[in-house]
């Protein structure tokens, strides 16, 4: 079986209006949720969320393994599963593999434009929310490329549904830790006192406060990169 | 069983004007010439009559929005029965309307000292069998609503007007009371036996009573052929002190409990839970992100500025759980070390004296999951960390599934976020949070009596309002002290940090050494809220053992102004009194006329509390 290729996909800068919708069930997420103008500079960016091949292959090149490997790939990612997102990676994780891959993560700006793009859309494809493209309330990961119609503007696919992830930073109030996480996922918790979960729209994240790096790394949590143009 | 009096008018024309009947301190005095009124209702110490208005008809009738005459109704019978026991006089009555037939009867009957019940009964024999849309007034309520001296439940006079100082949500309604112009005759009116629907008659009343316009009240009822129980109303006496009203009903509510799981000796420890920590776990306050661990002997020392926490409430689930398909279980198996974390907090909290609760989200039950299932899970984990309780989050009862647990672990305590409303739940769950605050209706902490906190004064209550700041976190503190109820510290409100400040910790401090020194007295059975003051716009309420030699009086001034002087008068001469919380008040005994008056200096909005050792 031939593994899917995560290609690169170029990005123009440009100038946009950042603006996030989160009123939280309790409580507030304090960062400026915009609106207010942020500069893209030209980037590329994973066509799909980083997949567990790519991972296996970076763990195989580098030897890494994580200090605190408290739920670390606890998915045991074998072929059979390889075109998935890789999950149970902390940001940490997530930002070695970026860093080895010449990348970083995305911040939650350039996450936002790389997923709704120059014409606001709420949704990759479009304003009009469709769960047949892409993988909302399901019963689990699927490949990143099953669903292709869903991509954004700009080639992305899997932006939205499947798995979360991973922006860029740490935020820190003084008080707490706490990284925003992007896209939503497969699960759909039934109450509303869970987090909030399905596919989300590109302009909403959601506020992962941190703690141990086992509680850090989830089964729908995963990541892509996106490498600056030089 | 001897029958004083038993009198059929069958047949005849009943030509009886006037009935009166004999309640020991309470007599009623029937108006047949208007029908079927109360002429008198007369305490009979103080020879004061309660009715003051001529129309005091016991009831109303509308078929159909045609009210039924009142001279139409035809009287069938009285039946007394004087017996010491079971004293009764009832009236029955009758009357064709429209070609449908009905049949009712007034009861008022004593089986209890000071305690009369209301009885009113209605049946229909409907034309054609098709019932008809029955609505009933109560004259003879409205009049006493009407009246100057009508205190809804849980109200204080002020002035000439009345307002609501005292708050209980559970599904025991205390009564209203209504007195006299002296202050020396006071009759308490109840709707007992309510269910909390929409469909229960007593509710209806109730709620109609305690709220406005109760005098363009009226209730739908469904009648049937047989008579049914429409209307049931306590009338509680006292021609003494208008405390009494309020121990009357308590003793009578509390009959009905069996209360045999606050007695059970090895979780007697609730008992002295004054604070509760809430440990937020994703936090400066409770963890170290150098350190990637919990930094729990901080959190302890830091409590001591709190006078010390008695139990600390764990907390990592919510708002993490649903992001992944992990349950409330498996979340522990994900801190650093995993279950072994928990154990080793909880050996240090117990190496303080602490006791440790972890909480249940019964919203993140999985379809494959089930109660007895988590009673399991709760079994290990109490096996694995000797956590001392369980937080029942978002709930108000103890499942069953759970209540097991309490026979392998007598000393295990659970502890629900709401108090408990309805009769099983307040006898299975033995301790809970006092919790209010709305931010979304711009919430004010009022300083008001739990009347809750009286009635079962066994169940602990820990005070919370998790989004008050600034002058409301003062405010909740006073009521804490006005209630005498423990608090819960929680600082780190889900991510906003909210934090005591040096002032308020200390007034914690005193607080919680307060219920220590004085547990005996603030968590008496014979305390009483919003007792009987001198001055308009300040609350009381009264803590005691039912030795009644020591008390405790939190007063409470909430009006714009200074007030000085005499505030209550005192039933004994006093033997010690000392001021044990707020600034110098200038509290003193003053005696005038063979009367003893406490009286002191309080600023607006002082809140203080008296101890007074009586002879």
């Amino acid at each position: 079986m031939k593994s899917i290729e995560n290609k690169k996909i170029f990005i123009n800068s440009n100038k946009y209006v950042y603006r996030v919708e989160h009123l939280t069930l309790e409580g507030t997420c304090s960062i400026d949720h915009g609106p207010k103008c942020v500069e893209i500079k030209d980037l590329f960016v994973d066509k799909y969320p980083v997949t567990n091949k790519q991972y296996l292959n970076f763990l195989k090149k580098t030897g890494y393994f994580p200090k605190d490997n408290q739920r670390f790939l606890e998915h045991k990612p074998n072929k059979s599963i390889y075109d998935l997102p890789v999950v149970f990676v902390s940001q940490k994780d997530a930002m070695e593999y970026a860093k080895w891959a010449g990348g970083r993560l995305p911040t939650d700006e350039e996450w936002q434009y790389i997923a709704s793009g120059p014409k606001y859309l709420e949704w990759p494809w479009g304003n009009k929310f469709n769960p047949t493209l892409c993988n909302h309330d399901g019963d689990h990961l699927v490949s990143v490329n099953v669903n292709r119609k869903g991509a954004s503007w700009c080639g992305c696919e899997d932006m939205v549904g499947n798995c979360w992830e991973w922006t860029a930073h740490i935020h820190n109030d003084g008080n707490h830790q706490f990284a925003l996480l992007r896209g939503g996922s497969y699960f759909y918790a039934h109450d509303h006192w869970h987090v909030g979960g399905g596919a989300r729209k590109t302009n909403y994240h959601w506020k992962l406060q941190i703690l141990n790096e086992g509680m850090n790394r989830a089964s729908t949590v995963g990541f892509r990169c996106v490498y600056d143009s030089k | 069983m001897v029958l004083d009096v038993f009198m059929i008018q069958n047949n005849y024309k009943f030509i009886k004007k006037y009935e009166d009947f004999c309640f020991g301190d309470l007599k009623l005095i029937f108006d047949f010439e208007k029908k079927i009124a109360l002429k008198k209702l007369i305490s009979i110490n103080n020879n004061y009559n309660f009715i003051k208005t001529s129309n005091n008809d016991l009831f109303n009738i509308k078929v159909e929005n045609q009210l039924i005459p009142k001279n139409k109704y035809k009287i069938e019978k009285v039946f007394k029965n004087n017996n010491k026991e079971f004293k009764v006089i009832s009236i029955d009555f009758s009357q064709y309307f429209n070609k449908d037939f009905f049949k009712g009867r007034i009861s008022f009957i004593k089986k209890k000292e000071n305690i009369i019940d209301f009885i009113f009964q209605l049946s229909a024999k409907w034309k054609n069998n098709i019932p008809k849309k029955i609505v009933l007034n109560f004259p003879f309520i409205i009049n006493f609503y009407k009246d100057k001296k009508f205190l809804k439940p849980g109200h204080i006079f002020d002035g000439k007007k009345t307002i609501k100082k005292g708050v209980w949500n559970l599904h025991e309604y205390p009564p209203s009371i209504i007195s006299d112009n002296s202050n020396n005759n006071f009759l308490g009116l109840e709707f007992y036996d309510q269910f909390p629907w929409q469909a229960n008659y007593n509710l209806a009343m109730h709620e109609a009573i305690s709220n406005e316009n109760f005098d363009k009240f009226e209730t739908e009822v469904q009648l049937t052929q047989e008579l049914s129980d429409i209307i049931l109303m306590k009338i509680y006496i006292s021609s003494n002190v208008k405390e009494k009203i309020f121990h009357l009903w308590k003793e009578n509510t509390r009959e009905r409990y069996d209360l045999r799981k606050y007695h059970n000796n090895k979780n007697r420890w609730i008992e002295n839970n004054y604070l509760q920590h809430f440990m937020f776990a994703y936090g400066e306050e409770a963890f170290d992100y150098k350190k990637m661990k919990f930094k729990i002997n901080q959190i302890i020392r830091e409590g001591k500025e709190f006078g010390g926490y008695d139990s600390i409430l764990f907390w990592h689930q919510y708002p993490r759980l649903g992001l992944d398909e992990s349950n409330q279980w498996q979340l522990y198996k994900y801190l650093p070390k995993n279950y072994k974390t928990i154990k080793k907090i909880v050996d240090i909290c117990h190496s303080h004296n602490i006791k440790f609760f972890i909480p249940f989200k019964p919203w993140d039950i999985r379809p494959n999951e089930s109660l007895d299932s988590h009673a399991k899970s709760l079994e290990k984990f109490i096996k694995a960390t000797d956590i001392d309780g369980f937080f029942l989050d978002t709930m108000s009862s103890l499942p069953k599934s759970f209540l097991k647990i309490k026979k392998k672990f007598p000393s295990f305590e659970f502890c629900s976020e709401g108090t408990p409303r309805e009769k099983r739940q307040i006898e299975d769950l033995t301790s809970s949070w006092d919790q209010i605050g709305d931010i979304r209706r711009n919430f004010k902490v009022d300083i008001n009596s739990n009347f809750f906190r009286f009635i079962f004064p066994e169940h602990p209550l820990n005070l919370v309002s998790r989004w008050s700041v600034g002058s409301d976190k003062d405010s909740l503190i006073k009521r804490a002290v006005f209630n005498g109820t423990g608090m819960v510290i929680w600082q780190d409100v889900f991510g906003c940090w909210l934090p005591f400040s040096g002032e308020q910790k200390k007034n914690i401090k005193t607080l919680k050494n307060i219920l220590i020194k004085y547990h005996k007295c603030f968590f008496g059975d014979s305390s009483i809220p919003l007792i009987n003051t001198l001055s308009k716009k300040i609350i009381c309420n009264e803590f005691s053992d039912s030795t009644l030699k020591e008390k405790i009086y939190s007063i409470h001034n909430f009006s714009r102004n200074e007030i000085k002087g005499k505030i209550i008068k005192l039933n004994s001469e006093v033997k010690k009194i000392s001021q044990i919380y707020g600034k110098n008040n200038n509290v003193k005994i003053v005696k005038k006329q063979n009367n003893f008056y406490l009286s002191a200096n309080l600023d607006i909005n002082d809140l203080i509390l008296v101890n007074i050792k009586f002879k």
